[in-house]
């Protein structure tokens, strides 16, 4: 008996031991393979523009130079956009958030009368678009162009984070809330106090989500308030200075004309970096909750 | 109790944004953007006087739907210009959209600026009524009238006789001053000709034969680098540098879209000329021989770009706007000029017997889209005075040659010249964004100065240009006896009243027969024509190409095109 | 509720039948409460502008607004499924789609599981956030790197070149067979870091006394993924899948217009890909909108499908 427990154990330790090794070179080759393309950037946007078109830079800037950083501070309004980013990005993520959670927790509840209809109506969403001009059409009806509120109520829910929030719920012990209702508690008090505290991590990566969005936006800030100014994006800004970025509208005629409107892919690698680095940065508070050791993580009843 | 946690919550969370966008609101009021924060109507917002600028200034928006790069709010030309007009115009280029995508919404919202470039799309701004007509305002204003001919003016009538827009490039004032041949040509590198002693070389066959020996002779740059003897750009859009050169070689202008016989006054397809098979024969046998780069119909422009960069491309065919200002400049920062790497371009046909017209002399007016003024401006007479004010040669030197001791000098004689610094502060992206203003999509002059000594713009300015080329293009220009790239090549006379006939058929759509047939004509030859220049058969990849080709019903593009040109030439009568 | 119901409840996840009742409904008024205004929300922003649906049914000009513009049934449908393009876009879209979807799909679970392997804390985290980077780099960054790894002289060909694997240099992009497994692995590797954050999150909640009993039974590293890791991220994994069946049309734009050139161009082109050239960059909206109604039609129905087999299965599904 003893004997048999001892050669499965270093039978198992050996196949372990495989697997360590197995899983150690993928790690390897998978941050070589995801670091690449990220130091090659940053590689090119410290070289010089001209210089660097000749290509053949990989993880070293051939001629150095912060010129690029500074063609992309020196921008216009660069300040007012990083404002607007930043309010967005926290008021935008916390209304988003608490607004899925809500929906998420309405939807989880087993009793709930309409829950099937009301996951439906949000799934369809979804995949059915009205297209560019009517949704334009109905934000100007709902005098949201022109005005900050554009970047925060339209997508507010979102059926995707929704369910990312449902799932997880669904995957709580029932007894919890079973327990609570026999307590006598509402469905806020255990949305608030039981529901929500579990949750952290599912809230910690929709949050994420959230805010990644809209940190990266621009496309609304360039349709709805192109004339406005003040509204501008840190990323609109950013857009507008690499406007070779996509020639899908380009032809000879107006290129020709538009003399010195390509900017050099080093600036673009510049401003890449620089709007990647505050997420870098805030990451580490977020990825706690959801990187955990074994030990660490999970729920305890 | 529970649920008053959570309203106060949500209540907080209210309150913290409406802060927020409320001192983004304020802060933004405080920097004199006219458009206040509630313009839900189009017209009370725009271009009111606004106090920040100091002493009046009226600011009007413009909208350009094409690329191009914004200025800041406190660039100091736009500064100057500012005070001696009154006007400053707030300029927002394209960003990420197509030009009829955002004409489309812009249209659906009713929202315009002031001015407006509608590119692709101003013939949608036309439909939608939102131009205001401009002719009865014209002759109020000297230096627009003086813009164009009177029968240039009657050609951009729209059908209800009206005039809606004012094309603003490619005009000549005076005596026509052009250095730089800012079109397609066969481009060579200066060290190929300098090898060869500077030979003549006029036809395709010269050229390939000349690349090919150079290439048996020098495989390698000086440091070891292995040439490419001749590439061809075909990403997207930019696949012309395979497909039209047939005109061309044909000796015909650039009409873009079809050949037009000047004395029949006819519509060729150069598609399936004799001309054609026998370039794309040429072509093919180049490929055989390995003198054509083998990645030519995967690359990118960024590739492309930075292969030119490295020196290490004899030959091409392109238009110069399309790589000088990159590869151009990235081969003489690297000082790759001193090995003769700048290229020239030839003035090269299919026989001797056929003369060259890939430069051609007058202007181009593009009568498709221009400048115009919408029915949101409140001060119509006010935005033409801006305009009028731009084309004064004060302005207009303002403009392109910018502040005088600063971004030029003045000798004796009057004439404007650069220093090194000066052209080099006007060619970096920071400067030309705090410091230089041109108004680029705002009516300008080509030619000489109303002070007939200088250019209206430096890049006409023969001794300015001549000293700004390298020195392997001084030798190379010496050895020919020309001055500049123009000169390479020879100015033919301008074409007949039809040109060019590229304005019509890049407003074309799928509506028509015709435009269904020129969108399929340009799919099936992006896909076949690089299989026909690859193929190790031509003669069967020809002719599938020719039966994929015919079935795009290509003859119903050419009637349209004939029926424009008759339309045109009937007008042109008007004027003899 | 009988055992019997709670039961059933907990083998198949099917929900108690609560019958509409007075009383329930005053027990569920908070929930009922904000589901109303969420309703009203969603139906304001997102089902409102199906509106503009009739844009598809009409040869729709902006000059002439949503209410004006001609009226031709269903013509434009027609032209899409009468062109040989369009049928072939179609086909080009479902295989992007679907490799994509599968590629990244995998990868992304892989990942997750693997990087929840490492003991070392620090080491985990380092290489989490390695792994999500590329996601912030646009697409014309990554295809510039990849058109520079497989060009001819790049990496690929010289380490298949020095392996004696080929004997003269591939040009990736001009063979027709090799652009969907391109486009593929730039989504892979753009995004796998990425995707992997849900699962990983999803991870979290397995509750560790499993592993624990799982340790007893002296199940080794493999076995403890199989029976605790996998099925305990199972609900997300069948959620996530249902979602991403419906996008499959949605196989991108950028990557493929960014990737694609003359010589691959019939299989490079996306549905997205067409609606630009035949319709936004020609002013006809009504073809984008026909197209887009179209998507939606096959998107609704294969999610419709693949929540009756996630149903019928007992499994964790969208609605």
């Amino acid at each position: 008996m003893e004997n048999n427990v001892k050669r499965k154990k270093k039978k198992t330790s050996a196949a372990d031991m495989a697997f360590i090794i197995f899983n150690s070179l993928f790690m390897i080759l998978f941050v070589a393979i995801t670091l690449y393309p990220v130091l090659n950037t940053l590689a090119i946007s410290f070289n010089d523009g001209t210089d660097a078109l000749r290509g053949g830079i990989y993880l070293w800037p051939r001629k150095f130079t912060l010129k690029n950083y500074t063609t992309v501070l020196q921008k216009n309004n660069l300040i007012t956009g990083a404002y607007i980013t930043v309010a967005r990005t926290v008021i935008g993520t916390a209304s988003a958030l608490i607004v899925n959670a809500i929906l998420a927790f309405i939807v989880s509840q087993k009793r709930f009368l309409f829950r099937r209809q009301l996951s439906l109506f949000w799934v369809v969403t979804m995949y059915v678009n009205g297209g560019l001009i009517p949704n334009f059409l109905l934000l100007k009806g709902l005098h949201l162009t022109n005005s900050f509120w554009v970047y925060v109520i339209p997508g507010m829910v979102s059926a995707f984070n929704m369910l990312v929030i449902r799932t997880y719920m669904n995957g709580l012990p029932e007894s919890l809330v079973e327990s609570a209702q026999l307590d006598g508690a509402g469905y806020t008090t255990i949305f608030l106090k039981i529901v929500s505290p579990l949750c952290k991590p599912v809230y910690a990566t929709v949050a994420l989500f959230v805010a990644v969005g809209q940190w990266n936006s621009w496309f609304d800030a360039m349709l709805y308030n192109r004339m406005s100014e003040q509204y501008t994006t840190l990323q609109y800004e950013l857009m507008k200075l690499l406007s070779s970025v996509t020639n899908q509208g380009a032809s000879a005629e107006s290129m020709k004309n538009a003399v010195g409107a390509v900017t050099p892919t080093s600036v673009r690698a510049a401003a890449t970096i620089i709007t990647m680095l505050p997420i870098i940065c805030i990451y580490p508070f977020l990825q706690k909750y959801f990187v955990t050791g074994l030990t660490l993580g999970g729920v305890k009843e | 109790m529970k649920r008053k946690a959570l309203v106060s919550l949500l209540l907080t969370a209210a309150m913290a944004a409406s802060c927020l966008s409320g001192c983004g609101g304020s802060s933004s009021d405080s920097d004199s953007t006219p458009s206040s924060s509630d313009n839900v109507d189009a017209e009370d917002s725009k271009s009111e006087e606004s106090e920040g600028n100091g002493g009046g200034v009226k600011e009007f928006t413009a909208f350009f739907a094409v690329p191009g790069s914004e200025i800041n709010d406190d660039n100091e030309i736009q500064q100057i210009i500012a005070e001696k007009t009154g006007v400053k115009v707030k300029e927002t280029w394209l960003t990420g959209q197509t030009a009829e995508e955002a004409i489309g919404t812009i249209i659906a919202g009713g929202d315009y600026p002031d001015f407006i470039e509608g590119d692709q799309g101003t013939s949608q701004l036309y439909d939608a009524g939102a131009l205001v007509a401009l002719d009865d305002y014209i002759d109020k204003y000297p230096n627009i009238k003086e813009f164009f001919t009177e029968q240039e003016w009657d050609s951009l009538r729209q059908e209800d006789g009206h005039i809606y827009w004012i094309p603003q490039f490619s005009n000549i004032y005076g005596q026509e001053r052009e250095c730089t041949h800012n079109d397609e040509a066969f481009w060579i590198q200066t060290r190929v000709l300098k090898w060869a002693d500077y030979p003549e070389i006029r036809t395709m066959d010269e050229y390939f034969d000349l690349l090919e020996r150079y290439q048996e002779a020098n495989p390698t740059m000086e440091d070891g680098t292995e040439n490419i003897p001749y590439t061809i750009l075909c990403d997207d859009w930019r696949y012309f540098c395979l497909e039209n050169a047939p005109q061309f070689l044909d000796g015909y202008p650039n009409d873009g879209s079809c050949i037009v016989d000047p004395n029949e006054l006819k519509i060729i397809d150069y598609n399936t000329t004799p001309t054609a098979v026998k370039y794309f024969q040429k072509l093919n046998e180049e490929y055989k021989k390995g003198i054509i780069d083998t990645e030519s119909f995967t690359q990118t422009y960024d590739e492309y770009i930075s292969k030119l960069s490295t020196g290490r491309v004899l030959g091409m065919i392109d238009q110069w706007w399309d790589f000088a200002y990159t590869a151009g400049d990235a081969i003489k920062s690297a000082k790759l000029d001193q090995q003769g790497c700048s290229y020239v371009p030839l003035p090269i046909t299919i026989d001797k017997d056929t003369k060259n017209q890939w430069h051609n002399s007058g202007g181009v007016v593009n009568t498709g889209t221009g400048l115009a003024i919408t029915v949101s401006c409140d001060d119509v007479e006010g935005a033409l005075q801006f305009v009028d004010d731009l084309l004064s040669q004060e302005i207009h030197d303002l403009r392109f040659w910018g502040v005088e001791g600063t971004d030029y000098q003045v000798n004796e004689n009057g004439e404007y010249s650069r220093t090194e610094e000066m052209r080099t502060s006007c060619a970096d992206t920071a400067y030309k964004a705090a410091h230089l203003c041109t108004y680029s999509y705002f009516p300008q002059w080509l030619g000489t100065s109303r002070d007939g000594v200088n250019a209206m713009k430096p890049d006409g300015q023969e001794e300015e240009f001549y000293d700004s080329v390298s020195d392997d293009v001084k030798e190379c220009f010496d050895a020919y006896g020309v001055k500049t790239y123009v000169e390479m090549l020879g100015t033919s006379e301008a074409p007949g009243a039809w040109y060019p006939m590229w304005s019509y058929s890049n407003n074309l759509t799928a509506d028509t027969d015709g435009g269904m047939a020129w969108t399929k004509m340009g799919e099936i030859k992006h896909e076949y024509l690089p299989k026909v220049v690859m193929a190790e058969d031509f003669d069967g990849a020809w002719n599938e190409y020719m039966e994929a080709y015919e079935k795009c019903n290509p003859q119903d593009f050419l009637a349209e095109m004939q029926t424009e040109l008759d339309r045109r030439m009937k007008e042109a009568e008007k004027y003899k | 509720m009988s055992a019997k119901a709670k039961k059933r409840k907990e083998n198949t996840s099917a929900e108690p039948k609560v019958k509409i009742t007075v009383k329930e409904l005053k027990r569920q008024k908070v929930l009922l409460f904000w589901s109303a205004i969420i309703v009203i929300y969603g139906f304001i922003f997102y089902y409102l502008p199906l509106g503009g649906w009739v844009m598809a049914f009409q040869n729709y000009k902006p000059a002439k607004g949503l209410l004006h513009s001609e009226f031709v049934g269903l013509d434009k449908f027609k032209r899409l499924f009468s062109d040989e393009t369009f049928l072939r876009v179609i086909r080009n879209t479902l295989a992007m789609g679907i490799i994509n979807l599968v590629a990244t799909f995998v990868m992304a679970i892989l990942f997750a599981i693997l990087l929840n392997e490492i003991r070392q804390r620090r080491t985990k985290k380092v290489i989490q956030t390695v792994s999500y980077l590329p996601h912030f780099l646009s697409w014309i960054i990554v295809t510039g790197i990849l058109h520079d790894v497989l060009s001819g002289t790049g990496i690929v060909n010289e380490v298949l070149m020095n392996l004696h694997l080929i004997d003269k240099s591939i040009d990736f992009f001009a063979h027709p067979s090799y652009f969907w497994p391109i486009v593929a692995f730039a989504n892979v590797w753009k995004e796998t870091g990425w995707n992997a954050i849900i699962y990983l999150s999803a991870i979290t909640a397995i509750d560790p006394s499993l592993y624990e009993a799982a340790a007893i039974d002296g199940a080794g590293r493999m076995k403890k993924i199989l029976h605790v890791t996998l099925p305990g991220i199972k609900p997300t994994i069948i959620i996530l899948l249902l979602m991403n069946v419906g996008n499959v049309l949605n196989a991108g734009f950028e990557i493929q217009y960014l990737l694609g050139n003359g010589l691959v161009q019939s299989v490079s082109q996306t549905i997205d890909i067409y609606v630009l050239k035949w319709g936004i960059s020609q002013g006809d909206y009504s073809i984008g909108t026909a197209a887009g109604i179209f998507k939606s039609i096959v998107s609704i129905i294969l999610i419709v499908i693949a929540n009756q087999i996630a149903k019928r299965n007992g499994e964790e599904r969208l609605y």
